[in-house]
Formats: C-alpha cells, sequence, structure tokens
C-alpha cells in the first residue's frame, strides 16, 4: 500500500530530525568534547566511508567496468551493447597496487602508479600551455596612458556600440595607474622566487620585499574567503535547524 | 576589570553570540540592495543570453559540506535554464557522493515547480543525469576529445521507463562534439575547475560557480577571458539572485548597472522564485562579519591597552 502526504511528511520530518541530531551533536565540540560529539563523530565518519563505497561502486565501478565488460539488455532482452571482455585487463593491474602492503613485492605497486603517472604528465605537457598561455598574456597590460580628457573611464550609458568600443580602446590615467599597480605586483611575486642568484642588491632585495608584502596580501584576501565559506557553513546549517526543521514539524504534526 | 573581562571572554559566548546573529536575521524575510560583482554580472549575462535549443553541459562537484553556498549556486542556476527552457546534461567528476547531491537539488526545485504549478521539467526530455565518472583528469580530456565516446554508453531511463543511450535523448541528440555546447558550467567545491580550464577551455565557453575557498585561484582566469563569468561564495548566490530579480543594464529603476560593460544587457527571470537562499543567508552572513570585525578590534585594542599598562616606567625614556 503507498504511503499518504501525510505519513510521507511524518518520514520527512523524521530523517530532518535525525539530520538536526547529528548538527548538534557535531557543534557539541564547541562547548567541549563530550562523549555526545565523539558518538556522532564515529556516526558520520562510518556514514561518509559506507555512502562513499557504495556510491563509488553504483556510480563508477558498476556503469563504467561491470555493465561495460558484461554487456546490457534492453527490457525485451535485446543486446543493446555487446560484453567487451577486455576490460577484465583493468582488474590485475588495479590489484597491483595492493601489492604495496607485501615488503617483497611492494615495487609491484609501482606499475599502476607509473601508468597513471604517464598518462597524466602526457597530457599536461599540452595542456599546460592551453592553461597559461592566455594568463600571461593578459598580465601585458598597457601602463602609459593614452588620453588624458579624463582621468577616469567615463560614464558610458546612453552611447552607440562604436561609441562604447572607442572608448574601451583607450587608456585612462587611473586605468594605467591600476595597471601600473598590477604589473609590479606581478614582476615582484615572482622576483620573490629567483633563488637561481643572489639578490643582495639594494634595490632588487627592496623590490623582493615588495613582493613579499604582494603575496601576503594576496594570502589574506584568500583567507578571506576561506572564512566566508566557513560562515555559509554556520549559516546553512543554522537554517536547517531554525527554518527547515520547523518546517518540516509543522507540515508533519500540523501548525 | 572590564578590560580583564573583554580579553579573556570565553569562546563558548563567542560560540553563543554567533549563533544568535546568524539565527535571528534567518527569521526576517527582508529584501536586501546589492552592488553586484563584475564577474557575477558577466555570469549573469552569459547564462541567460545562451541561444535558444541549445544544451548546456553543468559539471557538479560538490557534496553537503559545502551546501551553504554551492546549493544556492546550482539552485539559482537551474532556476535560470528551466526558466528559459534550456535542457541541460548534468554529471559530476569530482566526487562519486556528488549525483547524490545534486539530485537532491533537482528533486527540490521540481517539488517547487508542481508547487508553483509550473510545467515539470521532464528527464530524458528536458535535462539528462549523466551520474559520476571518476578520474576528472581523464575524463575532461576524453570530453574535450570525443564526447560522444563518453557519454554514449550511459543508459538512462526514458519518459516510458524504457533504458536509452545518452545519445538518443533530445537533450543531447544535436551534440556532435563539446564545441557544439554553448556553455559548460562547474559548480565546484574544488580545484575541478583548473582541470576543466586545462583540457576544455580551447574548445567551449567555460563559467563557473565556486565556493569562497576556491574563488581566488579561479578570478585569474576570469581576468585572462578563460572564463566567461564567475560567482564566488554566498556573495556569488546573491548577486545571481538578485540579478535574476532585476535584469542587468535595462532601462527599468530596479535594473543593476554594469557600468563597465554597458551594452551588456539581461532581462530578469519571470517564471518562479528569483530571491531565496542568497538573500536569506547575506544578512546573517553580514552580521557575522561584523561580530568578526568587532571581536577582533576588541581584542586588538585591549591588548594595546594592556600591553601599554603593563610596560615598565623605565621604558617610556
Amino acid at each position: 500500500m503507498p504511503w499518504t502526504p501525510q505519513q510521507l511528511n511524518v518520514i520527512d520530518a523524521v530523517k530532518i530530525t535525525g539530520g538536526v541530531a547529528c548538527t548538534i551533536g557535531l557543534y557539541s565540540i564547541l562547548y567541549k568534547e563530550t562523549k555526545l560529539f565523539r558518538f556522532f563523530e564515529h556516526v558520520f565518519l562510518g556514514l561518509a566511508a559506507g555512502y562513499m563505497v557504495v556510491a563509488m561502486y553504483k556510480e563508477s565501478l558498476y556503469p563504467q567496468w561491470i555493465q561495460r565488460m558484461t554487456g546490457q539488455m534492453d527490457d525485451a532482452g535485446n543486446v543493446t551493447q555487446p560484453a567487451m571482455f577486455l576490460y577484465v585487463v583493468l582488474l590485475p593491474i588495479g590489484l597491483l597496487g595492493y601489492t604495496v602492503f607485501s615488503r617483497k613485492h611492494n615495487w609491484m605497486s609501482r606499475i599502476p602508479i607509473g601508468i597513471i603517472l604517464g598518462l597524466w604528465a602526457g597530457q599536461q605537457l599540452l595542456n599546460y600551455w592551453d592553461t597559461a598561455s592566455p594568463g600571461i598574456y593578459s598580465s601585458m597590460q598597457p601602463i602609459i596612458p593614452t588620453t588624458w580628457s579624463s582621468f577616469v573611464e567615463p560614464d558610458k550609458f546612453g552611447l552607440t556600440p562604436d561609441q562604447i568600443k572607442a572608448l574601451n580602446q583607450q587608456i585612462y590615467p587611473s586605468q594605467a595607474i591600476n595597471n601600473l599597480i598590477f604589473v609590479i605586483a606581478i614582476l615582484s611575486s615572482l622576483s620573490y622566487f629567483i633563488y637561481s642568484f643572489d639578490t643582495k642588491n639594494r634595490a632588487m632585495s627592496t623590490f623582493n620585499r615588495i613582493g613579499r608584502w604582494t603575496l601576503m596580501i594576496g594570502f589574506g584576501a584568500i583567507f578571506g574567503s576561506t572564512v566566508m565559506a566557513r560562515f555559509a557553513l554556520v549559516i546553512d546549517r543554522m537554517y536547517y535547524i531554525w527554518v527547515e526543521w520547523i518546517q518540516a514539524l509543522q507540515k508533519a504534526f500540523g501548525q | 576589570m572590564i578590560k580583564e573581562k573583554l580579553l579573556n571572554i570565553d569562546r563558548r559566548i563567542l560560540y553563543g553570540l554567533l549563533i544568535l546573529v546568524t539565527v535571528i536575521p534567518l527569521r526576517c524575510d527582508q529584501k536586501l540592495n546589492n552592488i553586484t560583482d563584475d564577474y557575477s554580472n558577466a555570469f549573469y549575462e552569459a547564462v541567460s543570453n545562451i541561444p535558444e535549443g541549445k544544451t548546456v553541459f553543468i559539471e557538479s562537484d560538490w557534496t553537503t559540506s559545502t551546501r551553504g553556498e554551492n546549493s544556492g549556486h546550482l539552485e539559482a542556476l537551474l532556476r535560470i535554464l528551466m526558466a528559459k527552457k534550456t535542457k541541460f546534461a548534468i554529471f559530476s567528476v569530482g566526487d562519486a557522493q556528488a549525483p547524490g547531491v545534486f539530485r537532491g537539488v533537482l528533486l527540490r526545485l521540481m517539488e517547487e515547480r508542481k508547487t508553483l504549478g509550473l510545467p515539470a521539467y521532464q528527464p530524458f526530455e528536458d535535462y539528462v543525469d549523466l551520474g559520476y565518472f571518476a578520474n576528472a583528469e581523464g575524463t575532461l580530456q576524453a570530453i574535450g576529445g570525443d564526447v560522444r565516446k563518453v557519454f554514449e554508453k550511459k543508459s538512462i531511463r526514458d519518459a516510458e521507463g524504457k533504458q536509452r543511450s545518452a545519445f538518443d535523448s533530445p537533450v543531447l541528440s544535436n551534440v556532435k562534439s563539446v564545441g557544439d555546447v554553448p556553455m559548460y558550467i562547474v559548480v565546484t567545491a574544488s580545484n575541478t575547475i583548473d582541470r576543466a580550464i586545462e583540457r576544455l577551455s580551447a574548445k567551449t565557453t567555460l563559467a563557473c560557480m565556486c565556493t569562497g575557498v576556491i574563488g581566488p585561484s579561479a578570478l585569474p582566469y576570469f581576468q585572462s577571458g578563460q572564463l566567461k563569468g564567475v560567482a564566488i561564495g554566498l556573495k556569488g548566490v546573491f548577486d545571481i539572485e538578485y540579478l535574476m530579480a532585476n535584469g542587468l543594464n535595462l532601462e527599468t529603476k530596479e535594473s543593476v548597472k554594469w557600468s563597465k560593460q554597458p551594452d551588456k544587457t539581461a532581462q530578469p527571470i519571470t517564471v518562479g522564485k528569483t530571491l531565496d537562499r542568497g538573500n536569506r543567508y547575506f544578512l546573517s552572513f553580514m552580521c557575522a562579519i561584523l561580530l568578526l570585525i568587532a571581536t577582533v578590534v576588541t581584542g586588538n585594542v585591549m591588548m594595546f591597552v594592556a600591553r601599554a599598562q603593563s610596560k615598565p616606567q623605565g621604558d617610556e625614556a
């Protein structure tokens, strides 16, 4: 017999209540480490590990290896995809990875690692240039203004596309200053990583120091973004407890 | 006395304050104003102007650990695509758990459309769920080389429940190579955006929705033109929702004005929800940031005061 909508709402409420209990249990570490926290920590790790194994089998191993090896049939029994038994060759290669646990045979574990690294290195040679070259090209910014008609870029609203295009081709003094800061930041950061020769020269060491400061500012910005991400996580959990859970309870057990 | 207390605030009080300042704003249904970022404007403009009848690829590489940011990203993106009736193929190369998570978002949005009385978005007809592909590097390399070889053996169920090849679906039937896809959007919490840039940026147009942690490393790709647009973290979610509600560079009073690109326009979304998770979370986020600034300033001021007071008299000379 199928579930009634009210029964489904109750099931939903029970599921979300379980999630809320886990969330509160894990956040109890903020008060102090208790047995409650330990319990939920183990529940979380166990579930994550178990889920990962099932997800890996269902999403990857079964459709992309087992099904291809054994072939597929439609509901009427017609073969839709013939079996490709050669896929079985992947099994012994993969299993060689486990020889890492044997002192005598662990050299064999390098075979699958070597295959993966070899494939990756071959691809990477081609891909590196595709990734880096547009970045290098876009770093070459003009630092000399082409017009002094205005210090900052004028407002472009209400102009025709041709007029906008003409304005976009100009470098205004404020843009030139911005670009100069950008170019100094890039060159000084790169110079910080010059280890091949001595940089005791005063000008060079000053330039290196600017690079170090630039890198520190960059790392600070990354840290700020990380804090933003952590806050987003807390806010989402609070939303789950104080909004989604309460809504689910109201739906299941009336107003 | 007060100085001593301020220097030694129990961390549990701070956590309690953090919970308070995040929970109270969540209960307010306040519509906020926003100044959107250039890269968010670029993202919305690009997604809004995808040609009709084309299929978009979505690579969703996040799990529940970044739900606060990526869930809002994916919801906003899918709402735009569904409002514009754009077909999409969704899959993951980053994590075996990711398909389970994006399926949850899809289910939630289907439920929402049902509640709002909007037509259902049908699997196989309007979108295809291709699941997870292990080995991001290899899969993306293969997608760049021959997308049909990667997806053709993926069997999915059609509207009647029959097993069919993914390429029998109207979603993928016109896709011969990745170049036929007008936009490849990566929703990620990890460096899979780097893998996509390496292997696909020369072959199709890429855009990215990423967490605040990944944002700084994705921005140089926007600067160089390898990414058409980027939505970063919670601010990115709020920006996209705000643009969905108000449009970009339109004549209306509410419309967002993008002074750097006044010739690029995008219409607001008029079907279904627009402001949701981003708008809800952002007030809490601002309050949390204020608390952080207040505690850092208080701690530092009190530390300097304590240091000045404990300095021996002779040192001043």
